[in-house]
């Protein structure tokens, strides 16, 4: 039994010496591909090729843009430029917004540091005079409170645990619920 | 007459062979399962934090921002569970945070290695310092994402950025004998212009195809005979599965960044050289101050080991090491091993350099 387990377990594969063959002749070929498309020849050939289609699409693809436009200026309707254009207008007010977010954080951080200005994960946390800290670095020409609140994280690292810290971190991370904050703020 | 049950057990065996090389060609696996939020986005960028699973009390005091490249999904950082980056360092206590540079339209043509490295990079980590609470923060770049935040690294060193890890980093195209890319794209047989004047944006096919024309057997016929003689073993369908789905999901690079991929690195070198301008300044390298950890893959043939050996040499950071790990420039993070070699050592780095209190400590 155990002999035969050791010996005949693995059933006659007709295909097994087909595939040692194949994975030879792929191995063979792999190293052959690689040396080959790391030739100037080849760079030169692929460049060649490319250009040739890019050279002669070039007409059909300019041909097919301008019909396309005049079709779309018949119907009234936006070609593919206006909503470009559009595009790069909507991303240049979200760059503004975003920079105006950034702006009112900060504001909202000097004024009441444990409003939405503050790191959602240390709002909860009770704020500690900010000493410690002026101590350590001497050369600082900023009064305390000044230094505590541009960095309130610094102030509130110290205390709390991850229970008081979860909700506002919930509350916080939402721009609607950070909108709302605010309201609730003044 | 034996041989009858026989024929009709391989036939059987053979359906559901073809059974299972139709699933895994024609649909997609389940990648990118760890619980994230979405917490901030911009154009068509999205940036992600990861629920962490360890009690605030005992992560890392730094939380780490992952920048992945521009032309590929980031989710080969979060393949499939049990098989994760992403998983692996939020079980380790990490605070991660994940910037996805999304599917550029034919509006982001104009977008450059600038915008990325010096407009979205740093809103992202104002975000990610306000929900963290730290001033310091660690950044992760892979590939392209490495050239980003060596950028991003080398403009702003006093931006509280304090350890930066480079997986695959193509920041020197100085050994053009060693690089296929640059061959390819030399100015006497590419005309960058051309291309982008007739897509706008890099097609995604079009890099799949160059990627894949590096080692074409491999990917055209290996890659599938290793599935072939696979299909009876669920896990290495799975996994191939998981990473099918990935290779074949490709997204076109702005145009911008192409040009400058093409023309300041691939064809001149421009950042080794100090040469590169971004934002009208020149990109010093020796601007660098952060911890640096540079990850090469042995045999990576997109991105050759030469091509982030020198970044070293450059920098001013104090505390810098390379790593070198045997696999490619994907398998080194998403393969079979990784999670032996690659990720462990990456943990160990950054876990003895994150520790800090955080906010305002130096």
């Amino acid at each position: 039994m155990g002999e035969g387990q050791a010996g005949g377990s693995k059933p006659f594969d007709p295909l097994e010496s087909f595939r040692g063959l194949r994975d030879i002749y792929l191995d063979t070929m792999a190293k052959a591909m690689v040396e080959a498309v790391n030739t100037e020849s080849y760079a030169k050939t692929s460049g060649a090729m490319l250009d040739t289609t890019l050279t002669m699409s070039a007409p059909l693809r300019e041909g097919l843009e301008k019909s396309m436009v005049q079709v779309l200026e018949q119907l009234s309707l936006p070609s593919r430029q206006d909503i470009i254009t559009l595009a790069e207008r909507f991303t240049n007010l979200e760059m503004r917004l975003d920079d105006m977010d950034a702006k009112l954080d900060r504001i909202l951080g000097l004024s009441h540091p444990t409003q939405p200005g503050v790191p959602a994960e240390t709002a909860a946390k009770p704020v500690v005079p900010a000493a410690p800290r002026v101590k350590s670095n001497p050369a600082s020409t900023k009064p305390a409170v000044s230094v505590a609140t541009h960095t309130p994280a610094a102030a509130a690292k110290p205390a709390a645990g991850p229970k008081q810290a979860a909700p506002a971190k919930k509350a916080l991370n939402s721009v609607p619920a950070r909108i709302a904050a605010r309201k609730g703020a003044k | 007459m034996e041989q009858a049950p026989a024929i009709t057990e391989q036939v059987a065996l053979l359906e559901q062979r073809f059974r299972t090389l139709n699933k895994v060609m024609t649909t997609k696996a389940a990648i990118a399962q760890t619980p994230k939020e979405l917490v901030w986005t911009l154009n068509k960028a999205k940036l992600y934090r990861y629920i962490p699973v360890v009690p605030k009390e005992e992560r890392h005091g730094t939380p780490l921002l992952l920048v992945f490249a521009l032309m590929n999904r980031p989710y080969i950082l979060d393949l499939r569970p049990g098989h994760s980056f992403v998983e692996f360092l939020v079980s380790r206590g990490y605070d991660v945070y994940l910037l996805d540079w999304g599917v550029p339209g034919p509006e982001d043509k104009h977008l450059k290695f600038d915008d990325y490295a010096m407009d979205y990079i740093p809103r992202a980590i104002r975000k990610v310092k306000a929900i963290s609470g730290t001033e310091e923060f660690s950044m992760l770049g892979w590939c392209i994402g490495a050239i980003l935040t060596t950028i991003y690294a080398s403009m702003l060193p006093n931006d509280g950025l304090r350890n930066l890890i480079l997986l695959t980093a193509p920041l020197d195209f100085g050994n053009k004998q060693d690089i296929t890319f640059a061959r390819w794209t030399d100015e006497k047989y590419f005309d960058v212009e051309k291309v982008l004047a007739a897509f706008g944006n890099m097609p995604g096919e079009m890099i799949d195809y160059g990627a894949k024309a590096l080692k074409p057997v491999e990917n055209y016929i290996g890659n599938y005979v290793k599935l072939w003689d696979n299909l009876d073993n669920p896990q290495i369908v799975e996994a191939w599965h998981a990473m099918n789905t990935w290779v074949t999901d490709n997204i076109p690079l702005a145009g911008g960044a192409f040009r400058q991929l093409i023309v300041d690195l691939y064809q001149n070198n421009r950042l080794m050289m100090g040469e590169m301008i971004i934002h009208g300044q020149r990109v010093d390298l020796g601007q660098l101050q952060a911890n640096l950890l540079t990850v090469i893959a042995e045999g990576d043939h997109i991105t050759p080991p030469c091509q982030s050996e020198a970044i070293l040499s450059k920098v001013a950071s104090r505390d810098k090491e390379i790593f070198r790990v045997p696999g490619g420039h994907i398998g080194m993070m998403a393969g079979s091993d990784a999670h032996k070699r690659t990720w462990p050592h990456i943990d160990e780095w950054l876990g003895v350099r994150s520790n800090q209190k955080a906010a305002g400590s130096n």
